[in-house]
């Protein structure tokens, strides 16, 4: 008989942030077969830390970001986030940005990053406040009364960002949040988003297809397999941080993605 | 000259024409009977007409209320379940293309010749295309929308409320705008077959003893309702699509800038 072992008190890495994915899997059932999308993907990440998701096209990245933020249950293996489960989205735990700004296009920018707390009967000052701040984190200070429509990709992707943190969850997980911009604005967003992840210590979950953005980018990149998905690197990104231009031409920037590229060609 | 000033001129010279026409003797009296005498016709019986009118916009507003309200939220469930939609959609799209007219006579057994039957026919023949279109507009809603709801914590309602409805909003108008005109369509008609009262009622009596100012009379009226709910459609539209224009705008303008997304520079 262990009775203390029903009230074992939370593991030190189940601080506010941390992740724990242990042997997760993911299985899609069609009607003719069973397609395995994920097979035994497992990743500790410590609070605070900027993570890349890479892989060939399918491997199952978004797939598992899905089920970090609840929106997919797992077929196998466990996942906590603050050292919990997550059966269902949980807003407060972890803040998602997609892929196209996914803003409502008949909301301003104010009310787009105002969204989840309106589901919550949030008061409407207090929610106004709240949203000025995540606007004016993103850099968006008085853009607030535009609709998406009045905004450029970048700046959607911006209003996106400061939905995703407008309830100050640990995580915020991005699901390819820059694939459709153009180069530079792509570049410019890329320090943006260290810039506020720096300002807000958020552990960041980030997928991407870009091999250059994920090392420029990471703390560390996780690097999968095409179908079925698994974790085939986990590397450490041990460049300085602020992170800048000239890297991207340097020898340590140029072997850690060629790393990372002959992982994905090996199984692409 | 802009189109909105030439539009105005043809309805001037169509309303001088039907002045000058009949009185010219080139289209006789019974036939077409002058503007001038439609009016004087029209308010000569104006008790008459006006009690009509009320009776026959009792029937559409409530026939409205009933197409226009069951379309949407019926439209908006079966769009929304896959289940439902394969089940209803077919069927309810071939039995749009049955002129139901021919149901208007049961209806007059089932529910007499007053108010009922007429709200009871309206309001299917109405029904129909608003149902069709909430549906199809809930269909097309970008599944990303419904998904960032969902992670941002949208129960299965904030999210009908909140996203889906807002976002059908475009397609729904362009159904209540077919659905509300069939709505009056339907009221006149079954008026005019079988009734004791409202514009179509007058209209047919009128036809029968040959009075063709007074059936022109109860024409105008008609016409006039179905110019004010065209109106009252458009200035809704024009709300909504303050968004709706706004983001093929911004998606333009997007593409201008952006080539294409970048790829990995290995």
């Amino acid at each position: 008989m262990q009775p203390l072992a029903n009230v074992t008190p939370l593991k030190p890495a189940a601080r506010a942030g941390a992740i724990q994915i242990d042997r997760v899997g993911q299985v899609f059932k069609t009607s003719t077969q069973d397609v395995i999308a994920l097979s035994d993907v497992s990743l500790d990440i410590k609070p605070g830390r900027f993570i890349v998701l890479v892989g060939p096209s399918g491997c199952g990245k978004s797939t598992l970001l899905m089920m970090l933020a609840g929106l997919r249950p797992q077929t196998s293996g466990t996942i906590l986030i603050n050292g919990a489960p997550i059966p269902k989205p949980d807003p407060d735990r972890v803040g998602v940005v997609f892929q196209e700004a996914s803003l409502f296009p008949w909301l301003t920018a104010e009310e787009n990053v105002e969204f989840p707390l309106a589901l919550r009967g949030v008061a409407k000052a207090e929610r106004r406040a709240k949203a000025e701040d995540a606007l004016k984190l993103v850099g968006l200070d008085g853009f607030g009364k535009r609709h998406p429509h009045e905004l450029s990709g970048g700046m959607k992707q911006r209003v996106s960002i400061a939905r995703g943190l407008v309830q100050d969850p640990p995580v915020l997980l991005m699901d390819e949040p820059f694939a459709a911009l153009d180069e530079q604005t792509r570049m410019t967003m890329g320090d943006e988003l260290l810039r506020i992840w720096s300002a807000t210590g958020k552990t960041v979950v980030f997928v991407t297809h870009s091999l250059t953005e994920a090392v420029y980018l990471a703390d560390e990149v996780a690097v999968m397999s095409a179908r079925p998905g698994r974790i085939v690197d986990h590397l450490q990104i041990p460049l300085p941080r602020p992170r800048t231009y000239e890297m991207l031409s340097g020898d340590a920037f140029g072997s850690l993605r060629d790393r990372i590229w002959r992982h994905i060609r090996k199984s692409a | 000259m802009k189109a909105a000033t030439l539009r105005r001129l043809i309805v001037i010279a169509l309303l001088v024409l039907w002045e000058v026409l009949p009185r010219s003797g080139l289209v006789p009296e019974l036939f077409l009977p002058s503007l001038s005498s439609t009016l004087i016709a029209g308010w000569s019986e104006a008790g008459e007409y006006a009690h009509a009118l009320a009776t026959t916009l009792y029937e559409v507003a409530i026939s409205m209320a009933i197409a226009c309200g069951g379309g949407i939220v019926l439209g908006a469930l079966v769009g929304s379940l896959p289940r439902p939609r394969i089940l209803i959609m077919p069927m309810m799209s071939s039995l749009y293309a049955v002129p139901l007219v021919v149901l208007y006579p049961v209806f007059t057994v089932w529910l007499g010749i007053g108010s009922e039957s007429k709200i009871a026919f309206a309001s299917i023949y109405g029904f129909l295309p608003t149902m069709l279109a909430t549906a199809a507009g809930i269909q097309t809603i970008d599944p990303q929308l419904l998904l960032a709801a969902r992670s941002m914590g949208a129960t299965l309602s904030q999210r009908l409320i909140r996203v889906v409805l807002p976002a059908a909003i475009p397609t729904v108008l362009s159904g209540l705008r077919v659905g509300g005109a069939l709505v009056i369509v339907g009221v006149v008609v079954s008026e005019m077959l079988i009734s004791s009262a409202g514009i179509g009622y007058l209209i047919s009596r009128y036809r029968t003893i040959l009075d063709s100012a007074h059936v022109f009379a109860g024409v105008l009226l008609v016409l006039a309702m179905a110019i004010a709910f065209n109106a009252a459609i458009r200035l809704l539209e024009r709300k909504a699509a303050i968004w709706q224009t706004g983001t093929r705008g911004g998606q333009h303008a997007i593409e201008e800038i952006a080539g294409s997304t970048m790829q990995p520079a290995t």
